[in-house]
């Protein structure tokens, strides 16, 4: 009935084993992931009087634990009445970014708007810094017979349909870079969803270099490269 | 056996299992007859209502119509495992064969009988709010996102719309003493175990009444 009290404990003691993985990854990014650290440091310094929030780690683990209801442990994906999608070890400043949009509304998704408005910007650092430094096994849930094909779009593209290669911005090994989001691992639905309904849901600045790519692919190559970037660890 | 429990995860096969069981049932004595599946429904139907749409008995009996298959599958398999500890619906599910959970699963998702209703009035706005959008600042979750927009759910995922108001709220209430009791078997539950921490009472009995009067 109090909800600060019952909010104290988020971790029940039989959730220990489930949340393993994930209690050590957050140790691991609380330890290495200097940048939270730091701000966590800076905000008691000297920032308390300009309203520049400062997070607690506390704060980040909770926000984390919350997350990983629909992104699943250690944020490997879930398949919800949507997909979710993978967030472990994505690109920092690609979170920040979707984060940042999601609440000024110029990507469309109303839950994650309401997720997004209540972060200050401390916090949303930290939490992309914590999502990045996570690493479990990729949920592999794609149609693996088609990874050969989409493994050649991504890296060669569909020059005949002025398709890009993919790795020519995500990398490689897709792990991307910056505001290019790592596409190693992500859950296969949620890429399917995404190529396939691009202009529906983005409006930020950045997803416009994307909007032709997802126009040109056909539904059978979006399978294709979805199938092989969920095989990449 | 293993055999037939495959082919009665398909929807379609226990269909069409249970339309030629006749002639099946005397031959093999793992596959349900029409009749065994009749007679099972109407037993369960003594506890759950004529149709499946829940009853309030000494405790709140849950809605099985519209029910996701999978999920009625899965909880009856918990009952039998005991990671759902339950005395009643223990010895009701440890009987029953793998396709015969199949085949009463696809029957009660088959059924569409209006909300039992009942909740306390005034509350179905907030709990629409909480459902919706969830409560962010306390770290709720949107229920929606797993559940779907219309409490409809998905797979191992519940149906919640048109569930009992009691049911819910006991169910939110003692969430983790109920569900998950095998931490070396986790099953999806796990999922809802900090979600149903989060809540007040308050909250609960929001989104329980909202549920209760969903139609779909």
């Amino acid at each position: 009935m109090d909800l600060r009290r019952r909010r104290a404990r988020t971790v029940p003691p039989k959730d220990r084993g489930w949340r393993t993985i994930a209690a050590v990854g957050v140790g691991v990014g609380a330890s290495l992931g200097w940048a939270v650290l730091a701000l966590a440091l800076a905000g008691t310094g000297h920032a308390e009087d300009t309203h520049a929030a400062a997070v607690s780690q506390k704060d980040v683990h909770a926000k984390m634990q919350y997350c990983e209801v629909c992104h699943g442990p250690s944020a490997r994906g879930f398949v919800g009445y949507y997909p979710v999608p993978r967030l472990a070890g994505q690109q920092v400043a690609y979170l920040e970014n979707q984060l940042k949009g999601f609440s000024e509304r110029k990507r469309a998704n109303n839950i994650m708007f309401n997720v997004g408005h209540v972060l200050s910007p401390a916090m949303m650092t930290a939490l992309a810094t914590g999502f990045h430094e996570l690493n479990p096994p990729p949920l592999r849930d794609a149609p693996i017979e088609l990874a050969a094909e989409g493994k050649k779009i991504f890296t060669e593209g569909v020059p005949a349909a002025d398709v890009p290669p993919c790795a020519g911005c995500h990398g490689e090994d897709a792990k991307g870079n910056d505001q290019f989001p790592r596409l190693a691992g992500q859950i296969y639905p949620y890429v399917v969803k995404q190529l396939t309904d691009w202009t529906k849901e983005r409006h930020e600045e950045a997803s416009e270099i994307m909007q032709p790519i997802a126009h040109s692919l056909t539904p059978a190559q979006i399978k294709a490269v979805a199938a092989y970037v969920n095989s990449l660890e | 056996m293993k055999a037939v429990g495959l082919q009665l995860a398909l929807p379609s096969a226990i269909v069409a299992v249970v339309l030629s069981a006749g002639s099946v049932s005397a031959t093999e004595s793992s596959a349900v007859s029409k009749r065994e599946v009749d007679a099972k429904i109407s037993y369960c139907q003594d506890c759950h209502g004529p149709q499946g749409q829940g009853y309030r008995g000494f405790y709140p009996i849950p809605r099985l119509a519209g029910q996701q298959p999978q999920y009625i599958e899965n909880q009856l398999r918990a009952f039998v495992e005991r990671r759902r500890p339950n005395p009643i619906m223990s010895n009701v599910a440890h009987v029953l064969r793998p396709g015969l959970m199949a085949a009463l699963a696809a029957k009660f998702h088959s059924f569409n009988p209006r909300p039992l209703g009942g909740a306390p009035p005034g509350l179905a706005a907030k709990g629409e709010n909480i459902f919706l959008n969830g409560v962010p600042e306390a770290n709720v979750a949107a229920c929606a996102a797993c559940h779907g927009p219309e409490a409809t759910g998905v797979g191992e995922i519940p149906r919640l719309a048109g569930q009992l108001y009691p049911y819910i709220v006991r169910e939110l209430t003692y969430w983790s003493k109920e569900r998950g009791q095998i931490p070396s078997k986790p099953d999806t539950s796990v999922i809802m175990a900090p979600v149903a921490h989060s809540l007040s009472r308050p909250q609960i009995e929001a989104v329980a009444a909202y549920l209760s009067t969903l139609r779909k």
